[in-house]
Formats: structure tokens, sequence, C-alpha cells
């Protein structure tokens, strides 16, 4: 078969270079299944057109589909197992960013309890409400990691190097964000309050929750202020955030290259579906307190700029783990869904 | 109205009908089928339009890819691809045939 009506110039270094450029907006698995066809065919289009935006923006358009479609985000069917294994992974990585923000708002509340009772219904009642569901977050989160870091543990040890790697990056991230927490929490502005009649959160949780979303803050848009803090705190807030993503980023390649028994997918599903129902009442509980406070009011209670943001990005993260979540029903349902009959 | 594969298909539904509809007569590889359906359909399908097809045609297993020693990778139609193009055209054949029925009855033949 030939190459109809294509000259020969499509074949120069640069239409190549411009064709691989163009390739990479599709995500490493498509390119592998089609990259070598589909540079062919660019490189056919160039030497019939060798200039063409609507091209450029077709293919960035249709690879930025391709990433979602991975990503387990567009109702496009990949295979069952990769389409929930992929969903599960999305929403894994849109929870963490939004339990990370929920973090950081009940860790300012708790602070602010440890040394006087609020003054409005909209703060006691957010922060009893965030209280309880990070709780349910934080356990559900428990139990889905340690069948998976002691599958990957036996996969490794029987020898699945491709596992190695995002293992390790997930390992030395996490140890990272415990000790750097752990060292950053002595500064915890809960100790020594002297109204603590209303202990919502246990003060050594309260304080790692707060050391560890430091980084969560509206200081950022104040560099005066901020460069008055100690060098390692600053550097502490920059590095807390990557030591976040490098956990995130470890688990979900360990999640989608983990050779996942049926069983366990299915506990993870589970899993997976009660955190996106509990981050609804999380969410309910932040915007109580955000959006219930009167303006005007002072005090250790009073949201501010960055607990708005916070809320925005949170309803976002949300949205993107409800569709995920919908992603995992869908693959589920076909899974177990009977064959259709042959015609 | 029947549903088949290719309602699923959402706004792909067009540029898979063409694909599918070049393939009837034959494999061909991603530019080829970019030239036939340009000459029988007067459609330029652009070349992400063409492969997000091409994949969600593939993964449906209407089509399948032919193996070659070519970087350039002829797709043909399989079974289930031909009964799905038959029934589709055939739908589409019907709502062709109502709206020219009505035109001219209340128009007049052209």
């Amino acid at each position: 078969m030939s190459r109809a009506g294509a000259p020969g110039a499509a074949d120069s270094p640069a239409a190549r270079r411009r064709a691989r450029r163009l390739l990479r907006w599709y995500p490493p698995s498509w390119r592998r299944r089609y990259g070598d066809e589909f540079a062919e065919l660019l490189l056919a289009e160039m030497a019939e057109q060798p200039s063409s935006h609507r091209r450029t923006v077709n293919v960035i358009g249709n690879g930025l589909l391709a990433r979602l479609t991975e990503a387990g985000l567009t109702s496009h069917d990949l295979p069952q197992a990769d389409q929930m294994r992929a969903a599960l992974a999305t929403l894994g990585c849109a929870l963490a960013a939004f339990g990370a923000f929920a973090v950081a708002m009940l860790a300012q509340l708790a602070t602010g309890w440890q040394w006087t009772s609020p003054q409005s219904g909209s703060a006691t009642a957010g922060t009893l409400i965030l209280a309880a569901a990070v709780a349910c977050l934080a356990l559900i989160g428990a139990v889905a990691v340690i069948p998976v870091a002691w599958l990957t543990a036996r996969a490794i040890a029987a020898g699945q190097a491709r596992l190695v790697r995002p293992a390790a990056l997930a390992g030395v991230s996490t140890a990272v964000l415990v000790v750097g927490t752990r060292h950053f929490q002595n500064g915890w502005p809960g100790t020594g309050g002297t109204g603590a009649h209303h202990v919502v959160v246990p003060g050594g949780l309260a304080a790692f929750a707060w050391a560890s979303t430091l980084s969560v803050s509206s200081y950022w848009v104040h560099p005066g202020l901020l460069a008055q803090f100690p060098l390692p705190e600053v550097a502490w807030m920059a590095a807390s955030p990557l030591a976040l993503a490098g956990v995130a980023a470890g688990l979900v390649m360990v999640v989608r290259r983990l050779d996942v028994p049926a069983r366990l997918l299915r506990y993870l599903t589970l899993l997976a579906l009660a955190a996106s129902l509990v981050a609804v009442p999380v969410l309910v509980g932040a915007a109580s307190w955000v959006l219930g406070h009167g303006p005007g009011q002072a005090g250790l209670f009073r949201p501010g700029l960055v607990n708005g943001a916070g809320l925005v990005i949170m309803a976002t993260a949300l949205v993107v783990a409800l569709r995920a979540a919908s992603g995992v029903l869908r693959a589920r349902q076909s899974v177990s869904a009977p064959p259709a009959p042959s015609p | 109205m029947q549903h088949g594969p290719l309602v699923t298909f959402g706004r792909y539904a067009g540029p898979a009908t063409l694909i599918l509809s070049s393939l009837a007569d034959g494999a061909k590889h991603g530019y080829a089928l970019t030239k036939d359906i340009e000459q029988f359909a007067a459609v330029r399908l652009a070349p992400g339009t063409l492969y997000e097809a091409l994949s969600r045609l593939e993964g449906q297993g209407l089509i399948v890819a032919v193996p070659s020693d070519d970087r350039r990778r002829p797709y043909q139609l399989t079974a289930a691809g031909a009964q799905a193009l038959r029934a589709h055209l055939a739908d589409q054949r019907r709502v062709a045939e109502v709206g020219l029925r009505r035109l001219s009855k209340t128009w007049g033949s052209a």
C-alpha cells in the first residue's frame, strides 16, 4: 500500500520533529499503540499542506481527549480493567487534593478551638462536620493503602521491577512528608492555649494536620511577610506539596502497573465510592464555615481569602472525583454485565 | 429505529460511519482512508478526529488492524463492523426516505 499522493518532502527531519512534537499531546499508552502510524499520517498530511492551524488544534484537542480518556474521565471505553484502574487513580488524585485543603481548613479551625470557643454556629457546625468527615476519609484512605502496599511489596519481591520506581517515589515522599511534618509541628500555634474546653481534634493530630498543610497559606501573596519567616519553614511550605504530589503520583503509577486481583479491585472500588460520598459532607462543612461566617467578624475563626480559594479547589476536585467515580461504576457494570447474545 | 454500537460514538458517529463505509471495499491505512473519504463524501477528516474514531471502532471490535511490516498500519472491517454499518446505513436510509417523501409531497419534485 503506498502513501497515495504524499510527496517525499514529508520525510524531512523538520517534518518528523513537528510530528513528534504533536504526538506528545497524546498519553504514552496511546503513543505506544498508534504513535508510529499516526506520525506517518501527519507526515503525509504535512507533505500535502505544510502548515495548518486547524490540523494542529485538532491534534491537540484529540490528544487531550485521549489523556482524559486514559484518566477515566470520558465515557469512551478503555479495556474494562484499565478503565477501572484509570478512574480509580484519577479519583485518588482528586481526593488527595481535596483532602489536603480539607485538612488545612480543619487544622485552622482546630487551632482556634484550642484557644477559645467559636462565636458562630457556622464555625461550630463546620468544624464538627469537617472533623467527622475528614476522620472517615483518613480511615478509608488507610484501609485502601494497606492491601495495595502489601501486594506491591510481594510483587516487587517476586521480581516485578517496573513497580520499584513508583513504589520508591511513594515511599520516599511519604517519609519526607512524615519526617518534615513531625519536625515542624513543634511550632504549632495551638500549644499553650488556655481555653481548651472544646477540643474536637486531639492536640497531636491538630499539630500534625497544621504542619502538613503549612503550604495552604495566604502568605504566598504577601512576599514581604513571608520573607520574615525562618528560611526552613518557607522551604517546608514549598517542599511539602511536592512531597504530597510525590505520594499521589507514586500510588497512581503503582495502581496502574500493579496486577490487581479482581477481588481487590472490587474492594478498592467500594472504598473509592464511599470516599466520594464522604467528601460531600466535608465540602458542606467547609462551605458552612467559609460562607456562613458573617463579614467583618475578626478572630481565630474568621475565614480568609485562602479559605475561599480552598473551597473552590475542593469543589472542583470533588466534581472530578465524582466524575471519576461514575467512570468506576460504568466499568464495574460492564464487568458484571452478562455478555450480549450473538446475532 | 435500531440503536447500534455507533449510537454511543456521540460526535464521532459521523466520522465512524465514513470510516466503516470506506473500509467496506477493503483494508486501508490512515492516509488512504482520508483520501478515499474526501473523494466519496467530500469531507476531509482531520488526523486527530480520524484516529480518535479509529481507536473507538477498534475498541468496539468493529474494525481490526491488519498485521503489516509498514509503519502505516492498515485496518479492515470485522463481521461485527459490517453488521453495525449495515444497520446504521439502513436507519439513515429510512430517515432520508421519509424526508424526501415529505419534501416531495409538500414542495414537489426538484
